[in-house]
């Protein structure tokens, strides 16, 4: 089965993804993105009837952490030294509201 | 403004986010507790997203969304799990959120909210999900800051199904939610700190209809006023768009407590697209049912376990519910009518509901000791004080003082039941020229001028005598000169 992939459909990928794509990158995608969709696609020839999807691969369950207080947090200067801006502390973002 | 309720009815529901009472985070071992620390200081790698750590769940986290589970009459998961959910914003450094999308640990419920007039609306639970909070975000002029101090605090967010029909509706679910919650310890409710945050869920339609009108969210309401208020600003807003000829907007609103009204914020126009999917790192969480009743049976007495201990005091609702908004009063009241009966426990919850202030979360709390309240009650049977010496020395006893009797000794509070003392008192009145008037009064019928000779023998005892003591006194006197 072929998948019709649209440029709008790319384009709402990359919104999600906060990415920004180009035109002649929007065209390529457009291709690959169905290349993807229909190999994956393979996989609901199998009956998987009464098989519990796959929520994990480890098999582990109930894995907690007591309620402790850690202090081996880092200090703001740390966390703050990788953000391009800052300012009392805080990151400095562009206005977002 | 019209009234529209005759012509449309309004169909809420409320998500509640609820921050829970851990003392670390929901994946990390970083302090919950950011109350005045300085930005960016409790927080830990895995709160700030940085690449390769491993969140790893708090058990306290799961225990307190047990006990949850009781306060809302739900059933606990046997197997609940964890999902991503993606979307991008400066306050969610992972670019996703860890939360329950398909098999949340609580599922459904109900709660009965009280209402003014004495009944109550019953509002079921749909479900209540686990997750972790974004960090903050402040605005400033062409900028914003983050603080990841709240990344990863843990919440349950408790979705109730569209039961509420009214602003006072809306406003007794909160303020149920917020009892239920804090008596049963899942939170500790500090609304001004935004420990319990209201979305509400509204839309209107012509009375009788079977179809929903569009809804709008308001978001983030922090008080049980704003989400009434809030409610009552978006049936009318509604319903005058209705008038118009207008179309709801489906979107997300934000509320000011200082205009009172809600505004725009964002259109869901173009749904949001979250792509959940399973959290890998997080295991499944099994609870089996044993953990499950040995938790819950940690849970203290909750509001609706009072209620109907209490059903005996024959006490007004409104003394009831004025009590019932801090626990420390409810307990104290349980405590009295416990050790010293129904008339003890009615003395109590009156003394608390007529002279301590308590506001709607939050107040600061007083407590006295048992002993000390009966010993006061005790008193007041005894008539050894009178009924405002009592509230007096009530409020002084809630302040942290002890022993009544010394307390009211000190404060020369104690009432003279003595028949002789008294009685040499009111001679001395009926004795006194100014008396006779008083007196030729009362032998002729006229009974009102007895509170004079009352007042007299008040004063001559500097406000100690029994009252009831010296009106008896003085009537006996009277009827054998």
């Amino acid at each position: 089965m072929t998948h019709q992939i649209s440029s709008d459909d790319v384009a709402q990928l990359a919104t999600l993804s906060a990415i920004s794509v180009s035109d002649a990158e929007t065209e390529a995608l457009r291709d690959d993105i169905a290349n993807i969709l229909g190999y994956i696609e393979q996989l609901s020839e199998l009956d998987t009837t009464g098989v519990e999807p796959t929520y994990q691969v480890t098999g582990l369950q109930n894995v907690f952490r007591d309620d402790e207080i850690m202090d081996q947090t880092v200090s703001s200067e740390t966390i703050l030294a990788g953000a391009p801006e800052s300012d009392e502390h805080q990151f400095k973002v562009p206005k977002v509201l | 403004m019209t009234d529209f309720h005759d012509k449309y009815d309004m169909t809420i529901g409320i998500e509640c986010h609820v921050q829970l009472a851990t003392k670390t985070k929901l994946f990390s071992p970083a302090d919950n507790d950011a109350r005045d620390a300085v930005p960016n200081t409790k927080t830990h790698p895995i709160d700030f997203g940085l690449p390769g750590m491993l969140p790893v769940l708090n058990r306290e986290a799961v225990t307190l969304a047990v006990k949850a589970a009781k306060a809302l009459n739900a059933d606990v998961a046997e197997v609940s799990r964890f999902d991503r959910k993606h979307y991008f914003y400066p306050d969610l450094p992972n670019g996703y959120q860890i939360t329950q999308m398909y098999h949340p640990t609580i599922l459904e419920g109900w709660i009965d909210a009280p209402l003014e007039d004495g009944s109550s609306v019953r509002v079921r639970i749909n479900h209540a999900h686990i997750e972790s909070d974004a960090g903050k975000l402040t605005h400033f002029g062409g900028y914003s800051l983050v603080d990841l101090n709240r990344a990863g605090t843990p919440l349950i967010e408790i979705v109730s199904e569209a039961d509420i029909h009214s602003p006072a509706e809306a406003r007794a679910y909160a303020t149920e939610l917020y009892r239920l919650m804090t008596y049963a310890g899942v939170t500790h409710g500090d609304l001004y700190h935004g420990n319990m945050r209201f979305d509400v869920n509204l839309s209107v339609a012509p009375k009788g209809s079977s179809t929903l009108g569009t809804r709008t969210e308001t978001k983030n309401l922090n008080s049980f006023r704003s989400v009434e208020r809030a409610a009552e600003y978006e049936f009318y807003r509604q319903c005058e768009l209705l008038e118009q000829g207008e179309r709801i907007v489906q979107e997300t609103r934000g509320w000011s407590d200082d205009t009172g009204k809600t505004t725009s914020q964002r259109s869901k126009e173009d749904a949001q697209d979250y792509r959940y999917m399973p959290d890998a790192d997080i295991p499944p969480v099994i609870l089996e049912h044993a953990f499950i009743e040995k938790v819950q049976a940690t849970v203290p007495k909750l509001p609706s376990e009072y209620r109907q201990e209490w059903s005996e005091l024959a006490v007004d609702k409104s003394v009831i519910n004025s009590i019932l908004a801090d626990q420390q009063y409810a307990k104290l009241v349980s405590a009295v009518l416990a050790d010293g009966g129904l008339t003890a426990a009615k003395r109590v919850a009156n003394w608390i509901a007529s002279s301590l202030t308590i506001d709607e979360a939050g107040s600061e709390t007083m407590n006295a000791d048992v002993a000390d309240l009966l010993a006061l009650c005790a008193m007041v049977d005894a008539n050894e004080v009178s009924s405002n010496a009592a509230t007096e020395l009530f409020n002084d006893l809630m302040a942290g003082a002890c022993d009544p009797r010394v307390l009211a000794e000190q404060k020369g509070l104690l009432q003279n039941s003595d028949e002789d003392a008294i009685g040499a008192i009111v001679d001395a009145v009926l004795a006194n020229p100014a008396s006779q008037k008083a007196v030729e009064d009362i032998k002729s019928g006229n009974d009102k001028a007895i509170g004079f000779l009352v007042g007299q023998v008040m004063k001559d005892s500097k406000g100690q005598a029994n009252p009831a003591m010296a009106q008896k006194l003085i009537r006996d006197k009277i009827a054998r000169s």
